[in-house]
């Protein structure tokens, strides 16, 4: 096993393989840009090390930096987390040329299945169904324009080497095709350096249920059941849940085995994702894999019970899996809810900004993964995740409920969160029925407003303002988090006193 | 002790008086006896006719920030804030709209140049914040009078972008 792994991130995922490591009795080295001294990573880590100004590509992304930065302290696996470089093939054959572990798939498997399209072109062979589109990047507009007729309107961009959401664009006619080539082309280049960007079929309103995966360097593999995550606002997955409401239990044994077909046609090791989308009518295409450790792996460990960060340690570190496929059950009901900084009065804009406060949600089948701290001040530069609530209960009622009374008990002041957008997600009753497709925020949340406050807890917020005011002096000034007078401890006013003083 | 203050963008007034059973509150018609207990700078602890309720607060400059019961909000005293409320009007007036940064961010593209004529809708502008493209669009059929930054600079929120002339 590993004595030290570096961190290539930042954020929840940072802090998340952070405490895998501390769990597993293996040092972790984080690394940091300029404007994340002060991130939580940097306190959690075992060592720290700065690697460049805040702009990712000269930070988080910067190859060099991030070997020099395991050479110096000796790290011998680099976990990539999720987005920045965790999917790129040229970081993952540089570890392997340097001699540094990349806890993730091998560079040769990186490559075949972060070339989306290659990708496709390899599920089509294996008799994976993919979805109709193109199968490789055109070199100009004309094609793209042939390709786009062809395949009939709306038609998606895509890019190659995506994720995330980000170089995503419906394109819905003619018109729009060549500036939404422009910027996601720009998004992609910005997000992975790489600006390839191709169409396929945009299917209407399907169900995104993907299926998590675990391969050993020894030709085994086996699925952990399935993730829904269809809703989702700009292609960005916002709420997940295990297991799907559309699935029977032979429509996910076929997927799941077309799962492990994916990872096998690809030659795949580690953990990775194979996701699918459902149509209507319950027929399922290969969407992609995700080759990473994603945002919503909590779901599938409440469910399971395994540890995916763990696990992807281990099997980076040479051991096979310990489990075999009829090992695994499904238990129960997990929730996820993404918690970004943006703001949902202001058209979901990212909000940045300091954390004054934050009260985070406990109790019974409560998880909070989460890369923030009262008095953070939220960078402009990265991905406005900030943290992650997953729940966990006996069905998946109790479970909507456990999320409800979970998100009434989160609070981030200071910033705007989508917290309260959320709350009335869980609790509509087409997301309660589990009648949930790609579409749902479009057509249930197009005209979204934040709920009417008033009342008593208006009357009394307007109240403890008051008592704020009447009890911080004339300067009605004092700073967020100042500490009262030190208060004296009992101990201190004991006087003498012995323990255990015999008679 | 009577108070003003805007609370979500509203003005609202509420009175508080320590009394010796208690705080009593007063907003119009409705009175309320509540115990308050501050727990930490962050935290007040009210019993009002035995209903507990748990309040969290974050002051920043002339805000506060109030959370109780799941619900959020964002509470100022009055004076700068009003003020602003009257400076809208005033641009609406002379016809002209400026466009500012809705948030922190990189501009990455400007669509239009001085004096040219833009549709409703029309994307003047592309600022990006946070790894997304924001398209910033035109509310108005008219000309561009004005324009601020130029790609690649770093813009803060309310930072004015391009100044429109709406036509008449």
């Amino acid at each position: 096993m590993f004595k030290k792994i570096l961190i290539a991130n930042r954020g929840e995922i940072a802090v998340r393989v952070i405490k895998a490591c501390r769990e597993m009795g293996i040092f972790s080295v984080a690394v940091y840009s300029d404007v994340d001294r002060r991130s939580l990573h940097v306190q959690m880590a075992d060592e720290a090390v700065p690697i460049g100004p805040a702009p990712a590509i000269e930070s988080y992304l910067s190859m060099d930096r991030l070997i020099a930065a395991a050479r110096a302290t000796e790290a011998e696996a680099i976990h990539p987390g999720y987005g920045f470089l965790a999917e790129n093939s040229d970081f993952a054959l540089r570890c392997e040329k340097e001699r540094i572990v990349f806890i993730g798939p091998s560079s040769k498997a990186l490559e075949l299945v972060g070339d989306k399209v290659r990708a496709r072109q390899t599920m089509e062979k294996a008799h994976v169904p993919i979805i109709p589109g193109m199968k490789s990047i055109p070199k100009d507009m004309s094609e793209y324009e042939a390709a786009a007729r062809k395949l009939g309107y709306p038609v998606m961009i895509k890019a190659s080497a995506g994720g995330g959401g980000k170089g995503m664009r419906i394109i819905c006619g003619e018109q729009e095709l060549r500036p939404g080539l422009e910027a996601g082309r720009r998004e992609a280049k910005s997000a992975f350096g790489d600006e390839s960007v191709y169409l396929e079929k945009y299917i209407e309103e399907p169900r995104h249920v993907e299926f998590q995966i675990l391969a050993d360097n020894y030709g085994n593999s086996v699925h952990l059941f399935e993730r829904e995550c269809s809703i989702q606002r700009r292609h960005q997955k916002i709420v997940e849940e295990s297991p799907s409401q559309a699935l029977d239990p032979k429509l996910r044994t076929k997927m799941g085995e077309t799962a492990k077909k994916v990872v096998a046609a690809a030659g795949y090791n580690n953990a990775g994702t194979v996701e699918f989308l459902l149509d209507k009518n319950k027929n399922f295409f290969f969407l992609e894999v995700n080759a990473r450790l994603q945002v919503e792996h909590p779901v599938t460990e409440l469910c399971t019970g395994v540890d995916l960060v763990h696990q992807q340690i281990r099997i980076a570190a040479g051991e096979k899996l310990s489990f075999r496929q009829a090992d695994l059950a499904q238990r129960g009901h997990a929730l996820e809810c993404r918690i970004y900084a943006e703001d949902p009065t202001n058209n979901f804009l990212p909000s940045s900004g300091k954390i004054l406060f934050l009260k985070e949600p406990k109790g019974p089948g409560v998880r909070h993964d989460c890369g923030i701290y009262s008095g953070w001040e939220v960078p402009i530069y990265y991905d406005p995740i900030l943290a992650k609530l997953i729940v966990w209960a006996e069905n998946r009622e109790s479970a909507c409920r456990r999320m409800l009374a979970a998100l009434d008990d989160y609070a981030i002041l200071g910033i705007s969160t989508s917290i309260g957008f959320l709350k009335d997600i869980i609790s509509h009753p087409e997301f309660k029925a589990g009648r949930t497709n790609t579409g749902f925020i479009k057509n249930h949340f197009e005209d979204w407003r934040e709920r009417e406050k008033g009342g008593d807890p208006l009357r009394l917020a307007l109240a403890a303002a008051a008592f704020d005011a009447l009890n911080s002096g004339p300067s009605g000034k004092r700073a967020a988090g100042e500490t009262q007078k030190t208060a004296v401890s009992p101990w201190q006013t004991l006087g003498h006193w012995r323990l255990g003083e015999g008679r | 002790m009577e108070f003003e203050f805007f609370i979500n963008n509203e003005p609202r007034k509420i009175s508080l008086e320590k009394k010796e059973d208690g705080y009593h509150i007063a907003d119009g018609e409705r009175m309320m006896r509540a115990d308050i207990q501050s727990i930490s700078p962050n935290m007040l602890s009210l019993l009002v006719d035995g209903r507990s309720y748990l309040i969290y607060m974050a002051r920043d400059k002339d805000k506060k920030y109030i959370y109780i019961e799941g619900q959020q909000f964002v509470v100022q005293d009055p004076g700068r804030e009003a003020k602003s409320f009257h400076g809208g009007d005033e641009k609406s007036q002379a016809g002209d709209l400026l466009i500012t940064a809705p948030m922190p961010g990189k501009v990455i593209k400007i669509n239009v140049a001085e004096r040219q004529e833009v549709r409703k809708n029309q994307t003047l502008a592309i600022v990006e914040a946070m790894k997304m493209e924001n398209e910033i669009k035109s509310s108005v059929e008219g000309f561009v009078k004005k324009i601020f930054v130029s790609a690649g600079e770093l813009v803060d929120s309310e930072k004015p972008l391009i100044e429109l002339e709406a036509k008449k």
